[in-house]
């Protein structure tokens, strides 16, 4: 049980610096993920939290204790990493008792301990295996196991699920979820996949190029996104963007697609004229059913029906534009349709800095 | 495509069987040798009409002068020889675990330095080895032979090793080192294990040399009761009526370790060489 805070950290390789900066605190407790497209820094942040890189500035602390110079060993933190690292020439008992025994704990403990985890894991029929005995699924549990027996401060995770296939990945989701609500130990969980940070995280920190673009709850971050950037990388399919301009007329507030298609907006933030990305997730766009006032008037280019839902890929004016709708629509490409906007779930960003205007 | 494999195992037959005829008839002449009596080993038969061990009777019985130190003649080889094994794998593992898994600063220069030496037949080292342990006054001691011959056999099996231990991956001492293990236990719990195949195939490949060294042997040694088993076969050509039966059947029991010490872990030679040569 700990808290984790991060201040100022920066982090140069060689002469090129890929953390800029960056701070912030993780409460005791907590499921913390990390996000962010691929070499956006998330890996070298979580190993220098492991003590498995230096730290170039600032500091990292655990449970407030600043740990910089702190071997990994000593720091109390357990890992998991995307290769699962099992150690080969070890069964799953002997794996999952190493740390212990290198800490001297005495056999009985080291049992105990182990059938607990092997329990919680569902490992017991595998102690006595090799690694590459195991399945991707088993392996991973083994290298979970072998971080709960040492009931550390913080576990930490890099991309634990991207080796397994996608059914797999789905199912370790939920456990590992499920271990973080019955052991409660703080965790740090890095990932690309923002599927999977927003199902298992409590809260998100959204990187992209060594720097925070966002730190909030998964629904914060879905609802309200500070900009550009965190709107388009959460959520699936994307956020559509239109760019055009903003207006406040007569006729209420819109934006003017470069196009010239008139988009309709809730808000009355922003200056008339300003150069804006106008946003919509699919799911907030509808087919308008004749002669609705403020359609979008769109060309259906694709139907994907999966079933429960319908994915449109539709072309509006110069966009491309995703809609999903629950129905199953009688349209077929070619056709031509209105599109509905629900105007209060519309992210009006400026299109210069990517900041969202303020409602 | 079955008759396909069958006549390409043909072709491989047709080389393969001469070249073992070749490489056996020398070994056969020995054998040969070995179980004839004295008067009729040069008789040139493909079998002797007399075939005997007593040969093996006087070598094992030191019943000869070219034979007196016999039984520690071998004794030499052997300790020398497993001696030699024994500390290139000591020197070469710490390197290849420094070099590859510390990643010491400097290390691959190091290595290559030390290959570089290869450049440079062993033969023309000889006399400045010679030099050398007569400067740390070690002539006539085995242990200039144990030194001379690590120092020969150290840079490849530190190469070898440093491939193979690239090969490991590195997430594995990173766990390690979360886990609590000091660089020394990484390498006694983790490492070693499982370069085991690597260091087996190492070990072996410097007895062997060892064990096959004449050169150096008789350089450095001189004393008879502290000479290898080959030195003291070059010395039987010395005399003008050499016993060649003798001199065959001690060549032949020399032969016996080195072959079956092959055999036994030949599994790890053909693995554990290889290792890192490849791209698996
Ligand atoms: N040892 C290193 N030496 C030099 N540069 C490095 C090193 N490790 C990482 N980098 C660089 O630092 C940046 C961040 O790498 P990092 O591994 O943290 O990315 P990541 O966010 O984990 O990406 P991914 O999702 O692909 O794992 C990358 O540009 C990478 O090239
Ligand atoms: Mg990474």
């Amino acid at each position: 049980m700990a808290s984790v805070s991060f201040h100022d950290i920066e982090k140069s390789f060689g002469s090129t610096k890929v953390i800029h900066g960056i701070g912030f605190d993780i409460k005791d407790g907590e499921f913390m993920v990390l996000v962010g497209p691929s070499g956006c820094g998330k890996s070298t942040l979580l190993r220098m939290l492991a003590g498995l890189e230096e730290i170039s500035a600032g500091t990292i602390a655990i449970d407030s204790k600043v740990v910089n110079d702190v071997e990994s060993k000593d720091r109390d933190i357990a890992m998991v990493f995307q290769s699962y690292a099992l150690y080969p020439h070890m069964t799953v008992a002997d794996n999952m008792a190493f740390s212990l025994k290198l800490r001297k704990a005495d056999a009985k403990t080291i049992a105990d301990r182990v059938a607990r985890a092997a329990k919680i894991l569902n490992l017991d029929p595998y102690l006595q295996r090799y690694p590459r005995e195991l399945s991707g699924g088993q392996r991973q549990r083994v290298a979970m196991g072998r971080a709960i027996v040492r009931d550390p401060k913080v576990f930490l995770f890099d991309e634990p699920l991207s080796n397994l296939d996608a059914k797999l990945r789905v199912a370790m989701r939920a456990e590992i979820k499920a271990l973080h609500q019955r052991l409660k130990t703080t965790t740090v969980y890095v990932t690309h996949d923002q599927v999977e940070a927003m199902t298992m995280a409590d809260r998100i920190v959204v990187m992209h190029d060594g720097r925070i673009e966002q730190i909030g709850t998964p629904l914060d971050l879905y609802d309200r996104p500070d900009n550009l950037f965190v709107a388009q990388f959460i959520g699936s399919p994307a956020m559509n963007i239109v760019n055009g301009r903003l207006r406040r007329g007569g006729g209420g507030a819109f934006v003017e697609a470069d196009s010239g298609l008139r988009w309709p907006l809730g808000s009355m933030a922003g200056a008339d004229g300003q150069v804006v990305a106008y946003g919509i997730r699919p799911e907030h766009l509808s087919l308008a059913e004749g002669g609705v006032a403020d359609a979008v008037p769109a060309q259906i280019t694709v139907v994907e029906p999966t079933g429960a839902e319908t994915e449109l890929l539709v072309q509006a004016g110069d966009s491309q534009i995703v809609l999903v709708t629950h129905g199953r629509p009688q349209v077929k490409p070619g056709d031509k349709i209105g599109l509905r906007v629900d105007p209060a779930m519309v992210h009006v960003f400026d299109q210069a800095t990517g900041q969202r205007l303020a409602a | 495509m079955k008759l396909k494999h069958v006549t390409a195992e043909a072709k491989l037959l047709l080389i393969g069987i001469p070249v073992l005829l070749w490489t056996m008839l020398p070994i056969y002449h020995l054998f040969l040798f070995s179980i004839s009596p004295k008067e009729s080993a040069f008789a040139g038969k493909l079998w002797p009409d007399h075939p005997t061990l007593h040969n093996f009777e006087v070598v094992f019985r030191e019943q000869h002068y070219y034979l007196n130190h016999f039984w520690l003649q071998l004794w030499n080889s052997l300790l020398i020889a497993v001696s030699v094994g024994a500390l290139t794998l000591l020197v070469a593992t710490g390197a290849a675990f420094a070099i590859s898994r510390l990643r010491v600063k400097g290390g691959r220069l190091v290595m290559n330095l030390a290959l570089l030496t290869y450049f440079i037949p062993a033969a023309f080292l000889a006399v400045p080895m010679y030099k050398t342990m007569g400067n740390y006054g070690l002539l006539n001691n085995q242990w200039a032979l144990i030194l001379a011959m690590i120092t020969i056999a150290s840079p490849y099996s530190i190469w070898v090793l440093k491939q193979a231990s690239d090969k490991l991956p590195y997430e594995l001492d990173e766990a390690a080192r979360i886990d609590g293990a000091s660089p020394l236990q990484l390498f006694r719990l983790v490492y070693v294990p499982l370069m085991m195949p690597s260091l087996v195939a190492i070990g072996t490949y410097a007895l062997l040399l060892a064990w096959n060294e004449y050169l150096y042997a008789f350089l450095l040694l001189s004393n008879e009761k502290q000479i290898t088993l080959g030195v003291a076969l070059g010395n039987f050509l010395a005399a003008d009526d050499s016993p060649w039966e003798l001199l065959m059947t001690v060549g032949l029991i020399y032969a016996l370790p080195p072959a079956a010490i092959y055999y036994a872990f030949k599994r790890y030679m053909v693995g554990g060489l290889t290792a890192g040569a490849v791209k698996s």
